[in-house]
């Protein structure tokens, strides 16, 4: 077997590194996203199968700023052949963080929603909710890391990022999320672990 | 002032802590027909109500309702601890039967004659009294008590494999890290587990949930409230008192330990009860308190500490870690990844061999954790894919099955200044000096983790990985390895070590301290089979000094 020191600090520069030279986000934004990861099997919002039969009422956001929820988190993980954030009740978790959250992160979260209703206003003179799913798509846009951003939307950048990095904790941690989505089987008794069988993968 | 309830009953023997490492020394001692008073700081917890087998949406439903999982860890604001403001130090602790082998990580590593040997070697610091083959016949004997599952590749980096059950195979992306890293020179292993592949001492073989950290709810990995505690307490011979704070050593005039000050972690009363020979396994940072809280005129500085080296030389291990996806598996279909909570794998230290070593002392190994599909949600870093919409939901759901995860762990030195102390002007809410953590790591932890650096990118280059959320030296918080070891370390020296080969206190032969503190050196290993096995020699040493009439 060839024998290699490792020892070469230039390996680094080989490597792709994806998510590199990302803006650090400001503390509420990473704080909110944290909370979401550890407290998704915690927090007090009811988002598996039964619930969507049951009546539900935010806690934390009011029943426009519940409709603007669910739509942006659509938005961010749609419906395709599975179904997307509204159809996995991501809103409920979304408000469930939200409980949970200090008081100066939760209203750093609401004056995001409200910034961007009013940007909403703004360019089509529509709120989120009234808004053409052309006009969304253009609004989400403008503040996702993907678009080309000026100085009047990068206030919604930060925002957007909270938002989005709940709706990808939330969703995944249903059952929606995990089971059809990703595929995993659910099985939580295996008599024996297979483990990889691929041919090409053994040593 | 609180009424002192003083019990004039003389314990034979008093264990501090009921973990690993007093679990073992009640089991041993018990079954050679001594009488066992343990004091916990905490309670049982019911293995039946663990959340095991709950998917992250039915706890949602059930947190909704008000229940919540077992809360195995102590809130810091019952017990808090002191750091200096620039050099914090995660610490992490399980009051309660058991202790932390409720919810460990189970990574089963002997330590080898290299790591027995480290100081021996380079001449850093004190050498360990004891070899391997001191302790081989008791990890022989620990191994086959509590099932360890694992592979038959030893080394000199990892010996002993012969009472292991057989390891569950690896998973896709563990096999290509594997492949990579041998294509280095640099050998990655069957991991080395506390999960019981076999059924083990009347509990099921584990059926690979992946769920070790909330506890099994099955008995199926080691954990001292299952598989020794109920053990002990068949016997007749073991009493358990629960919520009993332990907060000093009590000293005859001779200075000999004569018992133990512990507070009722519900009312607050002070008690004492009497022994003739103390044993503390409270965890190292925790024993460490009571130890240096322990004065009297003739232990000044704490209960045996004439040398003053308890509370000093607290080792840690530093910690690296880089997460991405391999694109060789991206877009495969998922597969069950769950197995045994954490990796299938292990990467022992080799930068021991030829050509792979560089200018610090000792080493590191590496674990694997989260290397597979996740059953717990989209993998950490999805949110760094940029943009949003069906483009997003794809990208997550392609790298999903490919995800790899390395966490390379090295020793840390033993430094005199790396330090445990109480701090007399801070009390706890049972009047009790607080304990005070001052730690930080140096040039030869700088080096090491320029090479743990390296060496994760070059397996994640070979294998051709893509790293998602990497910032290269991104060193994890001190102390959150959750392996502290060297506060009260055994030694041949009185003047340099606490406790002789056998974890007995120099200065105070009826007192024996049996957990990680007793550790001379830290390894780059996980320290709990070696708490096992050195906590079953030291009482088996222990019940001999008994039987001969000299404790």
């Amino acid at each position: 077997m060839e024998q290699r020191t490792v020892n070469r600090r230039d390996a680094l520069r080989r490597i792709a590194v994806a998510g590199a030279g990302v803006v650090s986000a400001p503390l509420w934004v990473e704080a909110l996203g944290a909370l979401a990861r550890a407290q998704a099997p915690h927090v007090h919002a009811s988002t598996g199968p039964s619930a969507a039969a049951g009546p539900w009422s935010p806690k934390v956001l009011t029943a426009h700023q519940d409709e603007t929820v669910t739509a942006l988190c659509e938005l961010i993980i749609p419906q395709t052949d599975t179904p997307g954030a509204r159809g996995a009740l991501v809103n409920r978790f979304v408000d469930g963080v939200l409980q949970e959250a200090t008081t100066a992160d939760r209203d750093a979260f609401l004056k995001g929603l409200a910034w961007i209703d009013a940007r909403s206003t703004a360019l089509f003179g529509k709120d989120v909710r009234s808004a053409t799913p052309e006009q969304q798509t253009d609004l989400l846009t403008r503040v996702s890391s993907a678009g080309s951003r000026g100085a009047d939307d990068a206030a919604g950048a930060d925002f957007f990022r909270a938002l989005k990095s709940m709706t990808i904790t939330g969703y995944y941690t249903t059952q929606i999320g995990l089971q059809q989505e990703l595929g995993d089987d659910g099985r939580l008794v295996l008599a024996e672990f297979k483990g990889c069988t691929h041919r090409e993968h053994q040593l | 002032m609180q009424q002192i309830i003083k019990s004039a009953h003389v314990h034979p023997v008093v264990i501090i802590g009921s973990g690993a490492s007093g679990g073992m020394a009640a089991w041993n001692l018990t079954k050679k027909g001594i009488k066992v008073l343990m004091l916990d700081a905490g309670e049982r917890f019911d293995r039946m109500t663990f959340w095991t087998h709950v998917q992250p949406w039915e706890a949602r439903e059930r947190a909704a309702r008000g229940e919540h999982p077992p809360r195995f860890f102590l809130d810091v604001k019952e017990q808090p601890y002191l750091t200096p403001d620039d050099r914090p130090f995660e610490l992490t602790r399980v009051w309660g039967h058991g202790g932390k082998t409720n919810v460990w990580g189970r990574v089963s590593l002997r330590y080898s004659a290299l790591d027995f040997k480290g100081a021996d070697r380079d001449g850093w610091e004190i050498p360990w009294p004891i070899t391997y083959s001191d302790v081989a016949p008791y990890y022989d004997r620990v191994e086959q008590l509590i099932g360890v599952c694992g592979g038959t590749d030893d080394s000199d980096a990892l010996p002993g494999s012969r009472f292991l059950q057989p390891p569950p195979p690896p998973r896709c992306g563990e096999r290509l890290l594997q492949k990579a890293a041998a294509g280095l020179g640099i050998p990655v292993v069957a991991g080395r587990r506390a999960n019981m592949t076999r059924p083990t001492g009347g509990f099921p073989a584990c059926h690979y949930c992946g769920a070790c950290g909330s506890g099994c709810d099955t008995g199926s990995f080691f954990n001292s409230a299952d598989h020794l505690l109920p053990i002990a307490l068949r016997s007749g011979r073991l009493e358990i008192r629960s919520n009993a704070v332990a907060a000093r050593i009590l000293v005859d005039d001779k200075g000999l330990a004569k018992g133990v000050q512990y507070f009722d972690r519900k009312t607050g009363a002070e008690q004492q009860v009497l022994a003739k020979v103390v044993v503390v396994g409270a965890s190292c940072v925790d024993s460490t308190r009571i130890l240096l809280n322990s004065t009297s005129p003739r232990h000044p500085n704490g209960i045996g500490n004439g040398s003053d080296v308890i509370g000093r030389y607290l080792s840690e291990q530093i910690r690296l870690h880089a997460r991405g996806y391999l694109p060789a598996l991206a877009g495969t279909s998922t597969l069950n990844d769950r197995g045994i909570g954490g990796e299938h794998i292990y990467m022992p230290r080799f930068n021991h061999r030829p050509g792979q070593g560089r200018d610090y002392l000792r080493g590191f190994g590496a674990q694997f954790w989260n290397t597979g599909a996740s059953a717990g949600g989209a993998h950490e870093g999805s949110d760094l894919i940029p943009g949003f919409g069906a483009s997003l939901k794809s990208e997550i759901k392609r790298r999903h099955p490919a995800w790899f995860e390395i966490h390379p762990y090295g020793e840390v030195l033993p430094y005199a200044h790396n330090r445990i102390t109480v701090d007399q002007d801070r009390r706890d809410r049972y009047g009790v000096p607080l304990l005070k953590i001052d730690y930080s790591i140096g040039e030869n932890e700088r080096k090491m983790s320029d090479h743990m650096a390296d060496t994760m990118e070059e397996i994640v280059h070979t294998a051709g990985g893509v790293l998602v959320g990497y910032t290269r030296g991104d060193l994890d918080k001190n102390g959150s390895a959750i392996h502290e070891h060297g506060t009260c370390r055994m030694g041949a020296d009185p003047k340099r070590s606490a406790l002789n080969a056998f974890n007995q206190m120099h200065e105070v032969k009826n007192l024996f301290v049996v957990d990680g503190s007793a550790f001379t050196t830290a390894t780059e290993k996980n320290p709990t089979l070696t708490i096992l096995a050195l906590s079953w020699r030291a009482t088996d040493y222990l019940a001999g000094e008994i039987g001969r009439g000299n404790l």
